[in-house]
Formats: structure tokens, sequence, C-alpha cells
């Protein structure tokens, strides 16, 4: 073989690959490293709301000219934030996790040799990758990153006179955007054709396994709605860089009467809201779907409930694209609009409910292994219900009139849909290690890490609750100019010191993955016992899976602990793979 | 300075590897695997998980004593009254749904952690206990929507014409509030970004004849206790978000758009000083919307009084024909 | 690589092209269903002004239309096994496509000559919200061109057979597609805009 030829396996096989699990790997990489500039930037706005106005020397070191003495400047405060944001919801979140499993999974769990495009798949994540860098960039230029929020509100983000963040950053900010939806629907359309088409023989749809379930809703949810996303940013793009009007009327800014009129601010957050609600599921739902796999595999029973488990996450899928109202009760919305989107935001909480319930009934009387990845799961279930029960008070039109943008918000948004998908995105990294990358993740940094996150990610956020009910507002750079916010900054530093521990507890974490990917304990085929096809799969990788055929499938994949009239296992072991085939007398399912 | 932190950065990997590189010899001279939680490990995790539950329910316990206090003081409105309820009878359903599901979910962790001894119980669907579930909290959202909406309609409709109120346009731009009240006529003048124009810094339109008794206040404005007060915003730039915490109220303001909302002020800022046991106490009206550097810093300053009070102050100020 | 690996390969793309495609319309659909709320939306002030639609937009209607139609039958006459007809067929299809092309260009003249812009300060919504709609589905139909061009190489290689017209029958679904799109968006436009 010649150094030539070698050179172009070593792109082929690590970069423009087309095989689903380096597609996935590169996915989680990528997300991790955005996921970690995420984390520092909350890291550094934070020092700034506990105590605010002083100087650090880190906010000097990363900061530079944005932070005179140490100390950053108001519009600065707003574009980290601003950037935290987009990156967890997006590219840490949405492209990170998702990206990452379904990619992993979607093939393995169903039996195919890969995803029904490998060449789409692969644009996919260099769309991704090519989205995450000029989002980098956009860090660099004159004014400075968007500012605007994540949200990006017009006017506020069309005019660069409002805040120097709506300049080129905020172009930026749009294309990298604009490419985000691309990557993210080549993806969606791969994960639904691949599932809908290439099942090994006898996966019938209600032998799936509950994450491609939640893959499976997550990209039509992804496909119903980043499209309109995209329209939405295109308009804004026109009317920054083109003078149109689609959402500026009427505007006084910086000493003169802009030339936009007829356009409407409201029209910009009823297209963005259409996407940004069914966001949140597409960032929620696949984390489910990974806990439901791993808390049955883990209490070594079937999951409690599997019809009900996707009757709920398709109620909750269909829900979510007519609730988007809530987040505009105070948008001036007709009242009676403004009950229509409380009725059906509240009705939300009933699938949750079942959810939670189901996963509680799924632990009574299991037997159950506590691996990281089930700490995290656990972990998962619980701040699903924390971040649940506040998510009544804001779907109430009536009570989020007070408690609107306050950081009664912040910590529950936090809290429901950034913890709870974090966790079950660990709880993923952990279980599927050893499919990944062939080696075994460390148990005891895996645990530490898991005991100092969950402290932290409490203690960060459930103060939150309180800040929000004495008023305070978010996307406030300091709360000292209002005395009656004065006693607030007892609870700002206990806030802050958590979440710089909570950033260090997370290089444990990004230690013990990178020292595991290389130099970790060799993994067996299928170290959790599970039922699942992926675990058929031989641990080394090539493109197809799966030496000779594909296996078949017989049965549903949550046979645990089955047990025959005697009451002894039917295979003699408590799991027993899809691949093996129905006994007689034996009936699939959970029967 | 740099250099150190990178050194100890350094070391501290190096020395993390080679201690894990030692635990898993060491594991695999005994014939363990490191990855295998042995049966007491985890034991021991279903412990912690369920001590967890206190040390959780007691950080909650704590923080309620700490910062509870720190609230909101009552509702300063009439309607904010029965948000308050609201508010309190949602906590009151969702409370012990948090403690209660969490108690049962730790306590599993402990009480069915692995045992070789133990086999896990096959079961896996019940209509029944699916039924109870979807219906039990379907009850409780329903009251919860009933009363709900019940609010927000009583909030959201507009004063009556013919009843007794205060009329009051506040506009915002980047970072101030400009308060306007109706005047003698009880009416307020159009206005328009177009005329905005030295002076005239809101644009209100000089030809219009109900502008002339309008009247203008910035830094602060007053309310007279008792009266609905029917709020028209507007924005002159970008969106801000007009909100009076204390007052259960708020409403964005829209460039191009006129937003709506009312309320009856019922306890005077002398008497809320009382109640607070803060001679410092104002109530305030902050800005509530991202808009730019400044918004952490866009407020003006409310004041309830009594009618002849707010009569006389009303008296003092300006009119804008003047 | 095995024999067993390309069958599968060849089974892979049979089973998912037209899927991958259909999907991709889907997600194409949301787009111009969120354009075309936005207008309803922005209408609803009532401000609305009238444009008049250019006639160049009706012809350029039924040149789409019978594209659409020479394109049928191109398919027909492949399944039938008459390839000479097919290639001219295609051909005739992409000719239409390319003057459907120019007509829409034609209408925007014609817009532009009785003032109606795009962008700038004489632009209204409503004037941009047409420029907007029409330019972005012909973004959509370069990409059927492209397709269109491919199909047609492989006619005039005669690749195609009764048994192997995967290609173009995905490359058809899509023309078809863009046809019924713009038709949409011609009616929306005449009863919304103008
Ligand atoms: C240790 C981790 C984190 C900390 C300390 C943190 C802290 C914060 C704080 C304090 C804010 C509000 C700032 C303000 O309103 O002025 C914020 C905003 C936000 N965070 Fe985080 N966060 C963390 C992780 C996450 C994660 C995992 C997500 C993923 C969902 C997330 C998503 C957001 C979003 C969407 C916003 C709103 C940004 C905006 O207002 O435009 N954060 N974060
Ligand atoms: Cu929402
Ligand atoms: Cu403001």
């Amino acid at each position: 073989m010649s150094a030539h030829h070698h050179k172009e396996d070593f792109l082929f096989k690590y970069v423009f690959s087309t095989d689903h699990k380096m597609i996935s790997k590169q996915f989680l990489v990528t997300g991790f490293l955005m996921g970690f500039l995420g984390l520092v930037m909350s890291t550094l706005f934070r020092l700034q709301l506990g105590w605010p106005g002083e100087s650090f020397e880190v906010i000097d070191m990363f900061m530079g000219s944005w932070a005179e003495d140490g100390v950053m400047s108001p519009d600065k405060y707003l574009a980290l934030v601003t950037m935290h944001g987009t990156i967890m919801v997006f590219f840490l979140l949405t492209a990170g996790l998702s990206g990452t499993f379904s990619n992993l999974l979607i093939p393995l769990q169903i039996g195919a040799r890969d995803m029904a495009s490998g060449f789409l798949n692969m644009l996919s994540y260099w769309f991704f990758f090519l989205s995450s860098v000029i989002m980098l960039i956009s860090l660099f230029v004159e004014g400075g990153a968007a500012s605007a929020g994540w949200t990006i509100y017009p006017p506020l983000s069309a005019l660069p006179q409002a805040i120097p963040g709506s300049g080129a950053g905020m172009t930026l900010w749009l294309v990298a955007m604009a490419i985000f939806i691309v990557s993210s629907l080549l993806g969606s359309l791969n994960y639904i054709v691949t599932i809908f088409n290439l099942r090994t023989v006898g996966m019938t749809m209600t032998r799936m396994p509950l994450t491609i379930w939640a893959f499976l809703f997550t990209a039509i949810i992804g496909v119903l709605s980043f499209p309109v996303l995209l329209s939405c940013a295109l308009l804004l793009i026109f009317d920054r860089s083109f003078g149109t009007s689609f959402y500026l009327s009427d505007i006084y800014i910086g000493g003169q009467v802009l030339e936009h009129s007829g356009g409407s601010p409201i029209l910009f957050e009823h297209l963005f809201w259409f996407l940004g609600h069914p966001e949140v599921y597409i960032v929620l739902l696949p984390a489910l779907g990974i806990t439901s796999e791993i808390i049955s595999t883990m209490t070594r029973k079937p999951i409690f409930g599997y019809r009900a488990m996707i009757g709920s996450m398709m109620a909750i899928g269909f829900l979510s694209f007519i609730v988007w109202g809530h987040h505009m009760f105070l948008t001036g919305m007709n009242p009676f609009l403004g009950s229509v989107f409380t009725f059906t935001t509240l009705l939300i909480a009933i699938p949750s409910a079942v959810k939670v319930f189901n996963y509680l009934t799924t632990l009574w009387k299991g037997n159950i292994r506590f691996t990281p990845a089930t700490l995290f799961s656990i972990g998962l279930v619980s701040t699903f219900i924390t971040g649940g029960v506040t998510g009544l008070v804001l779907g109430d039109s009536a009570l989020d009139i007070n408690v609107h943008d306050t950081y009664f918000v912040v910590g529950h948004f936090h809290i429901v849909m950034g913890l709870s998908a974090i966790f079950g995105m660990f709880a993923g990294v952990y279980h599927w290690f050893p499919k990944l990358f062939g080696r075994m993740m460390n148990n005891k940094l895996g645990n530490v890490h898991f005991w100092l996150t969950i402290i932290c990610a409490y203690g960060v956020f459930f103060p939150m609750h309180f800040l929000g009910f004495a008023g305070v507002p978010r996307r406030y750079y300091t709360n000292s100019e209002f005395p009656m916010f004065d006693n607030m900054i007892d609870i700002n530093e206990f806030i802050s010191m958590f979440a710089i521990l909570a950033f260090f507890a997370q290089l444990i974490f990004f230690f013990n993955f990178v020292y595991s990917a290389f130099r970790g304990p060799r993994a067996p085929q299928n170290p959790w016992k599970g039922n699942t096809l992926e675990w058929t799969a031989p641990v080394e990788h090539f493109h197809g899976n799966w030496y000779g055929e594909i296996p078949h499938v017989y049965r549903w994949p949550y046979d645990y602990s089955k047990v025959d009239a005697n009451g002894d296992y039917v295979s003699g072991e408590d799991y027993i793979p899809q691949t093996v085939p129905l006994g007689d007398n034996e009936k699939d399912g959970g029967h | 300075m740099t250099i150190i932190v990178v050194v100890a950065i350094i070391l501290l990997v190096i020395t993390g590897s080679q201690l894990l590189k030692i635990a898993e010899l060491r594991a695999k001279s005994k014939g363990e695997l490191i990855y295998e939680v042995t049966e007491k490990e985890g034991k021991n995790l279903g412990l912690m998980l369920f001590a967890g539950f206190f040390v959780f329910m007691g950080f909650f316990a704590w923080q309620m004593w700490k910062w509870y206090g720190l609230r909101l003081p009552v509702s300063a409105s009439v309607h904010g009254e029965s948000i308050d309820f609201l508010s309190d009878l949602t906590y009151f359903i969702i409370t012990p749904v948090f403690i209660l599901t969490h108690a049962i979910l730790l306590w599993f962790c402990y009480k069915y952690a692995y045992s070789s001894k133990r086999k896990a119980v096959f079961f896996s669907h019940s209509n029944k206990l699916e039924l109870i579930w979807t219906t039990v909290p379907s009850i409780a959202l329903t009251v919860l929507i009933l009363i709900g909406l019940n609010t927000w309609n009583n909030t959201m409709a507009p004063v009556p014409e013919e009843t007794e109120h205060v009329l009051l346009e506040v506009t915002s731009q980047q970072f101030t509030w400009t308060a306007r009240y109706a005047g003698e006529d009880k009416k307020l003048g159009r206005s328009h970004v177009t005329l905005i124009e030295g002076v005239n810094a809101t644009g209100i339109d000089k030809e219009d004849e109900n502008s002339n008794d309008d009247k203008l206040v910035k830094g602060e404005f007053h309310l007279p206790v008792g009266v609905p007060v029917q709020f028209v915003f507007r924005s002159l730039d970008v969106i801000h978000s007009a909100y009076m915490p204390h007052f259960r109220a708020q409403m964005n303001c829209v460039p191009g758009l006129k937003t709506q909302f009312n309320f009856v002020p019922k306890i005077t800022t002398k008497e809320m000083k009382k109640i607070t046991d803060n001679e410092d106490f104002e109530y305030i009206l902050l800005c509530n919307k991202i808009c730019g550097a400044a918004h952490y810093n866009m407020q003006m300053n409310i004041i309830v009084e009594s009618q002849e009070d707010y009569d006389k102050w009303l008296a003092e100020q300006k009119t804008f024909g003047e | 690589m095995s024999m067993e690996n390309i069958n599968y390969k060849e089974e892979v793309r049979r089973k998912t092209s037209k899927p991958l495609l259909w999907i991709g319309i889907v997600s194409i659909i949301m787009f111009f269903s969120g354009l075309t709320s936005a207008v309803v939306v922005s209408q609803g002030g009532g401000s609305f002004l009238k444009i008049d639609l250019p006639f160049a937009f009706t012809i350029s209607t039924l040149i789409i239309i019978a594209s659409s139609a020479a394109f049928h039958f191109g398919l027909i006459s492949v399944k039938k096994g008459n390839l000479a007809i097919a290639k001219i067929s295609v051909l005739v299809t992409l000719v239409l496509g390319l003057s459907f092309i120019l007509t829409q260009f034609l209408g925007w003249v014609a817009l532009y000559e009785n003032e109606v812009y795009a962008v700038g300060s004489q632009s209204t919504q409503e004037s941009s919200y047409l420029y907007l709609l029409t330019a972005l589905h012909i973004a959509h139909l370069l990409g059927g061109l492209i397709s269109l061009i491919v199909v047609l190489v492989k006619t005039i290689k005669e690749r195609y057979s009764v048994d192997n017209m995967l290609g173009m029958q995905v490359s058809i679904t899509y023309w078809h597609f863009l046809g019924g799109l713009w038709i949409y968006l011609f009616f929306f436009l005449r009863y919304i805009i103008a």
C-alpha cells in the first residue's frame, strides 16, 4: 500500500467518513467542544452576576479587550449570554445529542448497515461543523457577537444602532443558523427514512426500542419546525441587509426615524416560537428515549408501559406544535388566544406525568445496577419532575404575568430542558461508550462526576426560583441598580459558587472521556447484558456493522427477567436478546 | 501565572492517568473487572441516593427559610390578589407532587439496589395503573385551567369606558420611560414617531386638540389609590416590557403597536412602607425585555397615594400645551 | 467490496430514494407554509396594498404545467421502451423549465416597470413578499433543473429501462412538486397580494 493511498484512507475514514459510527463520534466531539465553550461562558458571566463589578483575572484572560480591567461591559455580558444560550440549545443539545445518538443507535438498533444515505449524513455533519466555525468566528468581529438573546427578537437584533452585537455578529449568527438548519434537516431526513425503511427482518415498529421511537419523533418534529425557523431567519436577513420591513415599523432610534414601516415584530415571535417550542422537545425527547432504555436495562426489568411511553411521546410531539403562544402571553395578543394556549400548554403536563410515573414503576421491584449511566438517568427523572412542576406555573397565562422573563423562567428551563437533556446525554455517553470507542469509562470517576454535577446543578438552578419570586428579571447585567434587589446578592453569590464548582466537575468528565477513549480497559461485546441489537455487533468498527448476515429479530427489546411458570428465567439468564427466537407458548411483548 | 497553571494542569492529568492505570491493574490482578459495579458498591449508591432525598428536601427547606421571605410583598393591586391565590393553589398542588415523587424515586433506588439473591419482577404494563395516572393529573389540571382562565380573562378585560379611571400612556425607549396622563378631556392626543422633534421626544401630535392638556412626566408617576388605571404602552425603538412586579402587572411595549393593561392599585406607597417595614420602599416600573446594553437599568418610580395628594401632584405638572 | 454488499447498497437505494425525497418535500412545504402564513399574519392589519400581477406569471404557470406533462410523457415512453421519444420529451421539459425561469424574470421586469420594488425604501411589505416568494421558488427549481440535466444525460446515454428508472421517477416527483408549489403560490399571490 502506497503512502498516498494510506493518506486517502485516513481522510475517508476519519474526516469525510460516511460511516454512521464515525459521524456519530464527530458529532459527539464537536458538540462537546462547543458545549465546553458554552460552559466557560456561563462560568464567566456567573462571576459578574455573583460579584458585580469586581475585577477578575480570568475574565481579563479570556475576554481581553471585552473586559476592561477584568470587568466585562454590559453589552459584552449580553453577548456572552446570547452565545451561551445559542450554543447550549442548538450546538450541544440539538446537534450534539441528537446527532450523536441518532447516528450511533438508529442503524445499530434496528439492524441496518448504515443510514439511508451515508453521503447526506456526512454532509449533515460538515454543515454542522461549518456552522460551528462561523458561530465561533462571530465572537471576533467588530461590535462583538450577537447580543439580543438566543431568541434574537427584532428590532433589537435588526438594528446595529440598538446594540453593537446586532452588526456583523448578528449577520454571522444568522448565517451560521441557516447552515445549522440545513444540517439538522439533512440529519432528520436520514433518520426518518432509515427507521421506516431499513429495519431488519422481524424488527416491526412495535419491537423497536424506545430510543428509536424517541429519535423518530425528534426527527419528525425537526423536519416540521426547522424550515419555519429558516423562513423566519430569512425575513430577518432581508430586513437587516436589504431594507425590507417584514418585522420593522415606526422606529425612532439614534435621533432618526427609520424608513421601515408596516412590519411587525410580533410576526417574528410567532415564526420563531413555532420552532422554538418544538425545539425544547427536540432537545428533550432523545434524552428521554436514552434514559428509558438505560433504566430498563439497568433495573433488569421491562420498561413499564411501552405503548404508553410511545403514546405519550407522540402526544408531546403533537402538542408541542400548538403551544408556542405561551411565550407570547404578554405581547398584547388577544386574551382569548392566550386562553387557548394556556389550555394546550397545561395539557402537555399529562403525557409528561405519565412518563414520570412509568419510570417510577419501572424501578419498582427492579434489581438496579448503579452504573454512572443509571445515576444520570435517575438524575434526569429528578430534574424532569422538578422542572416539570414549575411548568404548570409558567404555562398558566395568569401566573405568567408576574414571572415572565424573570429568573424563575431561567431556573425552570435550565432544570427541565438543560439539565434533563444534558443528564440524558451524559447517561448515553457512559452507557454506549463501549459501542463508541470499544473501551470502558471509569466508574469511580463517573460516580464522582455524577454527584458533583447533580449537587451543583440544583445548587445553581434551584435558588433561581427565589430570585424569580422577588421579581428579578433575566438578562440583567447586574441587579445593583435597584435597591429592591439588594438582598439578592447572597443568592447570586451562592449560585455563582456552585456554578464554578460545576465547571470543575465537568473537567473530571472530560478527563475520564479522553483517557478512556484511548487507554480505558477494552470493552466486551455486551457489557451491560442488554437485549438490543447493537450489542450483537462486534466491538471493532467497520463499515457495515455486522460480519455476515444482519441478525433477525424475534421479540421486543425488553425481555429482562422474564420467568416461566416455575419462576425460573426463561433463558436461564435475566435477559433475552432480541435475536433469540420465541420459545413454544412464549408470547412476544409485555404479556 | 499562566505557566504555573498550565504546568499544574499537566501534572494533574498525568497523575490522574497513572492512578487510573494502577486501579485497573489492581482490579485485574484480583480477577475483577474494574467497570463492574459490585453488590456492595451498588447498595452504597442506593443508600446515598436515598440519603440524597433528605439532603435535597433539607436544602429545599433551608432555602424556603432563608429566601422565601425575600419574595415580593402582598399584591398592591386588586387583580393581583386573585393571581396570588392561584399561585398559592398551584404551589399547594405541585409541592407535594414534587416531594412525593422524589421520595418514591429515591426510596426505590435504595430498596431495589442490585442483589444477586433477588429477581426483578417482569411487570410490563397495567391498564388500571396507567389509567389512574392519566386521570388524576387531568382532574388536577382541569381545576387549575378553569381557575387560571377565569383569572386571566378578568385581568385582561379593559376598563369600561364609562367607569371613572385614569388613562395613562407609558412610552418606552432605550433606556427610559415616559408617562403621559390624558388630562382634563380624558383623551390622549395622537402620537407617532415621525413627529418626534426637539423637546417633543415621544412624538405627540401638536395639531390634535386632545394633545394640549396631556401631561408628560419622567422619573416617577403617581396613581390614586382605589381608582382603575388603564395603561396604554408604546415603544419608540425596540421591544421593552413594562413590569410592575408589586402590582402583578406586566405588558410588552412593541414598536408600531399599542398594547394595554389595567389594574386597580389598592395599597398606597406609605402603607406599603409600613407593611414591608422598609422606609425606603418604592413601587417600581422596570424593563423586563432585553433591549440593549443598559437594559439592566431602565426604571421609573411609581407612587400610589390618596386621591387628594394625587390631584395636588397632577395639578403641579405642566401640560403638553405649555 | 463483496457482491452481497453491492446488492445491499442497491437495495438501500431502491428502498430509500423516494422516501428521502418525500420527507425533503415535507420540509420544503413547511418552509413555504411558514412564509405564506407570514404573509397572512402581516396582512392581518388590513393595510395591504394590492399589486397588479403581471401577465407573464400566468404564462409561466401554463409553461410549468406543460413541462410537467412533457416529463410525464417521457416517463411513459421509457416504460414503453420508446427511448427516442423519451429523449425528446426530457429535452422539451428542460427547455420549458428554462423558459419558466425566463418568464418569471419577465414578470419581475414588468413589476419593476410598474415601480413595484423588491427592497429599498420604496418597497412595501407586499412587494417584498412577492419577489421573495417567487425567487425562493426559483431557488428550489434550480435543484430540479440540475436533476433534470442529469436525467437528460442518462436518457441520452440510454441508461433507463422499464426496470431501471428510479432516478427518473425521483426527479419527476420533485418536478411535479415544484409545479404544484408554483400553482399554489400563483393563486396565493393572486388572491392575497394581488
Ligand atoms: C453550569 C451550567 C450553566 C450555567 C451556570 C448557566 C447559567 C445561565 C444563566 C445564569 C443564564 C441567564 C443569564 C441572564 O438571563 O442574564 C443562562 C441563560 C441561558 N442558558 Fe444557561 N447555564 C448553564 C447551562 C446551560 C445548559 C445546559 C443549557 C441548555 C439548555 C443552557 C441554556 C441557556 C439558555 C437558552 C439561556 C438563555 C439565554 C438568553 O437569555 O438568551 N444553559 N444560563
Ligand atoms: Cu414553549
Ligand atoms: Cu428596555
